[in-house]
């Protein structure tokens, strides 16, 4: 019931360094002890693109952006990432993407400087260059001054995200895939967080992420996937997809069957 | 409301005894259930004097309730925590009531019972009234040990949240683990007991200790002491009653926050010296500052040095030095133990190994170095001082030869056993605040025991091969043999280890994140065989135990049992009959113990792969 809309395919792609596709997800399957999660799904990313992939809660948002990712095997299906397969070539495949899981953790018990110093270092980065970028990253997220010295273990929530986010920026990747991550972001945090993925996309990298927040995704996004029930039932430019009416009108039109919030719940009205 | 409580563990209960867990639960009460019966057996025994039997009793019964008291220790806090019911409106009394009676609802208070029915064993021998005051005195005694149990699971609860605090239960943890664990003292010398008694202290410290009145009672009964039967049966109603009271309030809201650990300054973030700039470093460096900052891991740090040194001490007052030159190996046994799961408890902190490519031997051998640096100079200090002490030249070879050994077999199998046997448990951040509620890491750690003790088994041999040809330059080549198997061991292990890891990675956060093994559906492989599912180091194993149970369950333990009871006695290649008579028993028990364990460990690989083959 996949319905494509493809009008951007003849386009040429912006800052398109090579022929392939920032991220292609081919048939990804997954089953949890027979209850497909995710049914089949492709995604197609363009290199410069900005995608928004949406869907009602347990769609399989988070299980299809694991496997694509390599933190989850898939049943079936593959996952490129810029051509290189993320399962067959996962060490050059991880090396282009930086990547924000939900609801993982940390090593807990280092403060965010630490942690993204250790993790430069895991990654080879040589010392100045990873004070730098440390540097960078937590002046612009806030995360200096009082919290310098919180562990991640105590991080709110929305720090949790920020820290996170961080860590996939760290070693400068060309695609980002991002699972909510604005999710528990405070507002100012949120513009300075949009002013940093734009310029990522700006500057020719591609930007993969899962929201909940329909404006969100009308405001950043070129492109955009709509899951529902382990499928992606449309995937194409935001303009073409929500076709005159709001993303919203059009996310709950195709997902939504279900009235109801008038009526039910009767021993709450008293 | 108590009711719907018990009920729900009954479900729990259900599932353990169908789940993967059974056959940890199955083997542990069957190794229980032995136990039990000897306890049972222990109410039989003749005695000139029935004080002495009733003694003995009162020794099962205290290390039984001790047993009771270390349980939250390694298995964690009990599946029903009055922390899951905080948000519902169910007042305290109810809740305390409930929880306490499913704690009744487990395999180990069915094996308690029939243990504690020695008592009734033993009143039925003295006459009808005695068989009458053991049945409450029996029943009171196994509340009396489940209220303890529950007790100390809050007391490890709140300690475990700070560090001083995980010092704290570190040092109780290894104090109740040693005197449990030389309960075995009294039975060495079991004969010389039956014949002449205890000595007075000790028989009066182990009745006036609560789990030894019901045993005073039912003895007193036959005797028509009614004071000293009365006395004990209202004392074993009090102070159940005063710790219900105690169980009712510790269930209150937390009395104390946790304390908070603060990080490194942004000047000092970046760790020093140029072993820290490689991938290696880095992990090596968050690893010692995780050892010094999470209350879990300090624990680990100490209860190993201090469970040694104790174990060494408590042979002292017998007046043996025997085990003081042990004491740094004993060491690196125990801390090879109890960091069985450092995989486990960083929880799906793991996904970034996995998305940093290439990190994965980093990580490894970055572990492998920390737990190094941590425990090395403890117990090369421990092997130092103990020989220093002990002034017994003879054994210093066996000792430095295990010191190393142990060493290097403990940084290789951490990882090892770490990643094969991952026990998921809560994520860091959510036990944040009930550190002590980690998964039940028993059946890891007492399989990492015995694979950590195998790997010093070829330096031993040497040792002991130089020990019995009386030929020094061979009982001390066992000293570089010790450090040559270690690093053997330290690197090979630690190869497998990040070779497991990097293959079986996603399938580790899997599990760490949903708590359960992920069944991976392979087409065309139905029925397939055991050896196609299991890994090979898994295999290998696998037969390694059951090898290893083999040869120390019949010809090291119960050969020579046989031969001692029959007072047919020909040493041959009994280890057991090669030591001194006093040792021997004890010799034999371990072989019984390590075969025990052997066995279980391959029941255990083995049923996983029937299952995974099933599944396939
Ligand atoms: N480990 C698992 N075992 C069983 N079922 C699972 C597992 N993980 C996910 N599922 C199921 O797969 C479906 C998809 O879950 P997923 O987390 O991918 O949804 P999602 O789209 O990310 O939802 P949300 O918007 O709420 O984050 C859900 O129905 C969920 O119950
Ligand atoms: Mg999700």
């Amino acid at each position: 019931m996949t319905v494509r809309i493809t009008s951007a395919e003849g386009a040429p792609p912006p800052a398109g360094d090579n022929q392939h596709p920032a991220f292609e997800l081919v048939a990804l399957h997954k089953e949890f002890g027979g209850y497909a999660a995710v049914k089949r799904a492709h995604l197609r990313v363009r290199p410069g693109s900005f995608y928004g992939l949406v869907g009602p809660n347990g769609a399989g948002k988070t299980t299809l952006l694991s496997m694509a990712v390599g933190l989850q095997r898939p049943d079936e299906g593959r996952a490129r990432v810029f051509g290189i397969d993320v399962w067959e070539e996962p060490e050059r495949a991880k090396e282009l993407m930086g990547v924000l899981p939900d609801g993982l953790a940390m090593p807990e018990q280092l403060t965010g400087r630490e942690l993204l110093t250790y993790l430069g270092r895991l990654r080879g980065l040589d010392r100045d260059t990873v004070d730098a970028r440390a540097d960078e990253l937590l002046a612009v997220l806030e995360l200096t001054g009082d919290v310098e010295r919180t562990l991640i273990l105590d991080y709110s929530t929305g720090m949790r995200k920020k820290i996170g986010l961080a860590t996939a920026l760290l070693h400068g990747p060309r695609l980002l895939v991002l699972d909510e991550p604005f999710e528990a972001v405070d507002p100012v945090s949120a513009v300075v967080l949009k002013g940093i993925l734009n310029r990522f996309v700006a500057s020719g990298g591609s930007v993969v992420l899962s929201s909940h927040v329909m404006a969100l995704v009308e405001q950043l996004c070129d492109t955009v996937a709509v899951m529902a029930k382990g499928q992606v039932v449309v995937e194409g430019p935001v303009a073409e997809v929500r076709g005159g009416k709001t993303l919203e009108e059009t996310f709950v039109e195709l997902v939504g069957h279900h009235t109801g919030g008038e009526k039910g719940l009767s021993w709450l009205s008293r | 409301m108590a009711l719907a409580l018990i009920q729900m563990k009954f479900a729990v209960l259900r599932r353990d005894l169908s789940g993967p867990r059974a056959t940890w639960v199955f083997s542990g009460a069957v190794a229980g259930l032995a136990m039990a019966a000897s306890t049972i057996a222990m109410a039989t025994v003749d005695a000139p004097d029935l004080g002495t039997v009733r003694d003995l009793l009162a020794v099962l019964f205290a290390l039984w309730t001790l047993g009771w008291m270390l349980g939250p220790v390694a298995t964690g806090q009990p599946v029903l925590r009055a922390e899951q019911f905080a948000l519902q409106p169910i007042p305290r009394r109810r809740l305390a009531l409930g929880l306490l009676g499913a704690g009744f609802v487990a395999v180990t208070a069915v094996v308690s019972l029939v243990a504690f029915a020695a008592l009734l064993v033993f009143g039925l021998r003295l006459g009808t009234v005695p068989a009458l005051v053991s049945v409450p005195a029996l029943l009171l005694q196994l509340t009396l040990a489940v209220l303890l149990s529950r007790l100390m699971g809050r007391l490890f609860g709140a300690l475990a949240r700070s560090r001083v605090g995980a010092v704290l239960g570190a040092v109780l943890t290894a104090t109740m683990l040693v005197v449990a664990s030389s309960g075995w003292i009294v039975f060495s010398a079991l004969d010389a007991v039956l014949r002449t008694g205890f000595s007075p202290v000790f028989s009066t410290v182990v009745r006036a200790l609560p789990s030894g009145w019901g045993a005073v009672a039912v003895e007193a009964s036959a005797r028509q002491d009614w004071l000293m039967t009365g006395l004990p049966l209202a004392g074993l109603v009090l102070l159940p009653a005063v710790l219900w009271v105690a169980w009712n309030r510790s269930l209150g809201p937390a009395r104390w926050s946790r304390p908070t650990v603060r990080g490194s300054s942004a000047d000092r973030a970046a760790p020093r010296g140029r072993a820290s700039l490689s991938p290696t470093g880095a992990v090596y460096a968050k690893e010692l500052r995780t050892y010094a900052r999470d209350p879990q891991r300090l624990q680990s740090l100490i209860v190993p040095p201090v469970f040694a040194v104790l174990s060494a001490l408590v042979p002292l007052a017998f007046g043996s030095t025997v085990f003081l030159p042990f004491m740094g190996a004993l060491t690196a046994l125990m801390g090879a133990a109890t960091c069985a799961n450092l995989y486990g408890q960083d929880g799906t902190a793991l996904w970034l190994t996995l998305q940093t490519p290439g990190s994965e031997r980093a990580d490894v051998r970055g572990r492998q170095l920390a737990w190094i640096v941590v425990f090395a100079p403890l117990s090369l200090l421990l092997t130092a001082a103990g020989i220093a002490v002990a002034g017994q030249p003879d054994l210093n070879p066996w000792a430095l030869t295990a010191t190393f050994a142990l060493l290097g077999g403990g940084a290789g199998m951490v990882p090892l056993v770490g990643i094969a046997q991952l026990t998921p448990g809560p994520d860091p951040r959510a036990a944040k605040n009930a550190a002590a509620d980690h998964s039940d890491v028993a059946g890891q750690a007492f399989s990492m025991l015995f694979l950590a003790l195998t790997t010093a088994v070829p330096a031993l041999c040497v040792t002991l091969a130089g020990h019995l040809l009386h030929n020094p330059s061979l009982l001390w080549a066992g000293v570089p043999v010790g450090v040559v198997t270690g690093w053997v061991a330290y690197a090979m292990l630690g190869q497998a280890a990040h070779r497991n890891l990097r293959k079986r990675g996603p399938e580790l956060l899997f599990l760490m994140r949903t708590g359960k093994q992920q069944q991976q559906p392979k087409p065309g492989q139905a029925g397939a065989s055991f050896s196609k599912t299991l890994p090979v180091h898994r295999q290998c194993l696998l037969w390694i135990s059951f090898l290893a149970g083999c040869i120390a369950l019949f010809p090291q333990a119960l050969v020579p049992t046989l031969m001692k009871l029959s007072g047919h006695v020909e040493p041959l290649w009994f280890l057991a009959l090669h030591m001194r008579p006093e040792w021997q028993w004890p010799t034999v028990f371990l072989m019984y113990t390590i075969g025990v364990l052997a066995f279980t460990v391959a029941a255990r690989i083995a049923f996983i792969a029937i299952k995974a083959a099933r599944a396939a």
